[in-house]
């Protein structure tokens, strides 16, 4: 049983509890074993509140646990974002004392709706990384191969929902930091368009780029996640005022007809051919259930990623201009050498990069006149042996953290809502993702979609075989 | 609208230590150690991908003409 619920998704888990077969406090006891188990393989958690978790789940009663679809459901966060009186290390030795006096924006809508936070997750400092390495909280493994790297930078949100040991876990997403690990460990991960989701209370990276992200194991849960978490925040800048929507009257719709984006250059080169051929059943699959795939051509990619590192750079910086004199000889080699970049670009290189993220969002938005998704592979590799500096495909060499994030940074650029999700398994035994990009606020036509793909067979993976 | 510069030659003269600590040193600047400055010149941990390559690829971009595309602010609904 306790394997059972472990690997169960949020909707069977909410179905246990509101037709009484489970407790809120059994579930969190179920789940706050499976951490004690498997955090020191997976080296998913940097701190587990399963004390205070207890305590909440304890006080729910019928009439909570009927308030929304996520009362009574454990989650975890990255330890970027604010709980209140709990610390937010940010993966760094630099805020090992930082304790939080606010709750983040989507925190509190959750615990508002009566979830259940289990703590806070492993990360790569600060987020500056896609491989989720970390020194001083060790790095997070994956859950289908531990001698492989769940990726990043939400290394242990990814870790901790494939190992099961939370059902669903937030992360944050600069460059493909939600959708590479969900894709890598066969997860499904949402990043909302910029603004759907407000980033108040997340210790900031990139005011740019980030944004706020969430991992599940089915579509379904990812839409009810959304619907909670997103709405406008007058204390967030970056956030949009829309009508709320709801997310989940688009998971099973009909989708004949409509038209996916097939990128001609780029998103299909320099793959693995276990990953462009799983891709190509899924096409096979779009066009037999009506989809008409079309070839779109996306802005040139030769600069994207010195584009993003140069807005990158001079933000982070910025961010810990404050802390640096008194805790500089804190941060790590790798996280002080991109700051000290930072300090040496000049401000009209910033200032172009942010200008050539219009002209990318501008491209970007004339597709989607002709097209109502784009799909892509998520990653072009499954994912890399931990120790991993380099990958090399066709004959060309690339860092491995810029290799996992290939497919994903640009939607960072443009803000364009971007959905992954597992889509096969590769004969290494790992997962396969892809990648479903929508209009601006069209999350419903991802997760209508995606929603289809997540309900075909040929598309299911197995569990991993974790041993507890 | 052009975004690729093609295969136009840079300007961008080798970079040098020196430079570097007469930036930190006349301007504005955090304690940089003489190692983080070495590794922007001579990169060994290979997450910054060498600050030379960098400042050519963006001598590119500076050149490139973007009209009078703004920079990017928020997003709206289209």
């Amino acid at each position: 049983m306790s394997s059972e619920i472990a690997f169960s998704d949020v909707r069977s888990l909410k179905s246990l509890l509101d037709t009484g077969r489970i407790t809120p406090t059994e579930l969190v006891s179920v789940f706050s074993g499976r951490i004690k188990s498997l955090n020191d393989i997976s080296r998913a958690f940097i701190t587990v509140t399963a004390e205070e978790a207890a305590n909440a789940a304890g006080s729910l009663n019928k009439a909570d646990l009927s308030k929304s679809s996520i009362a009574g459901i454990p989650f975890a966060s990255k330890d970027l974002f604010d709980v209140r009186g709990i610390r937010t290390t940010a993966g760094s030795r630099v805020f090992q004392d930082r304790i939080a006096t606010e709750d983040a924006f989507v925190i509190d809508r959750l615990r508002r709706e009566h979830a259940i936070g289990l703590g806070k997750t492993n990360l790569h400092e600060f987020a500056f990384g896609a491989t989720g390495e970390n020194e001083v909280y060790g790095t997070c493994v994956n859950a289908y191969d531990p001698t492989r790297l769940a990726g990043g930078s939400s290394s242990g949100s990814a870790a901790a929902v494939a190992f099961g040991m939370v059902p669903a876990a937030l992360g944050t997403d600069t460059g493909g930091s939600v959708r590479a690990p969900a894709a890598l460990n066969g997860l499904v991960g949402l990043k909302p368009t910029i603004g759907r989701v407000s980033t108040r209370g997340v210790v900031p990276y990139c005011w740019t780029l980030d944004h706020v992200g969430i991992m599940t194991r089915t579509v379904a849960d990812c839409a009810d996640i959304l619907e909670i978490i997103s709405g406008y925040d007058p204390q967030d800048p970056a956030s949009v005022s829309l009508p709320e929507e709801p997310y989940s009257a688009s998971l099973g719709a009909d989708f004949s007809g409509i038209r996916i984006g097939i990128p001609t250059r780029f998103f299909f080169e320099r793959a693995d051919p276990e990953v462009l051929a799983a891709l190509e059943l899924v096409k096979e699959h779009l066009s037999s259930r009506g989809a008409m795939l079309l070839p779109v051509t996306l802005p040139d990619m030769e600069h994207a990623r010195t584009v993003s590192l140069t807005v990158q750079m001079p933000e982070a910086l910025s961010a810990h201009s404050a802390y640096l004199e008194e805790h500089g000889h804190l941060y790590s080699r790798d996280f002080r050498a991109g700051l000290a970049l930072g300090q040496c670009l000049l401000a009209e290189h910033y200032v172009k990069a942010k200008r050539f993220i219009e002209c990318y969002r501008q491209q970007t938005n004339a597709i989607f006149r002709d097209v109502d998704l784009i799909l892509t592979p998520a990653t072009p590799e499954i994912a890399p042996e931990v120790g991993t500096v380099k990958t090399t495909r066709d004959g060309v060499s690339e860092a491995v953290g810029n290799a996992i994030t290939r497919f994903t940074s640009f939607f960072n650029m443009t803000g364009h809502p971007a959905l992954t999700m597992p889509c096969g398994m590769h004969s290494d035994g790992l997962p396969i993702g892809l990648q479903l990009v929508g209009r601006y606020f069209e999350e419903r036509t991802i997760f209508q979609v995606a929603s289809d793909l997540d309900q075909t067979e040929a598309f299911s993976i197995p569990l991993p075989k974790t041993d507890c | 609208m052009v975004l690729s510069a093609g295969n136009r030659e840079t300007k961008v003269k080798p970079l040098a230590k020196t430079t570097l600590e007469a930036i930190c040193e006349q301007m504005a600047s955090h304690a940089w150690s003489d190692r983080e400055l070495e590794e922007l010149v001579d990169p060994k941990l290979g997450i910054i991908t060498g600050f030379q390559d960098l400042l050519e690829e963006l001598d590119i971009l500076r050149n490139t003409d973007l009209g009078t595309t703004p920079p990017a602010l928020g997003v709206q609904k289209s």
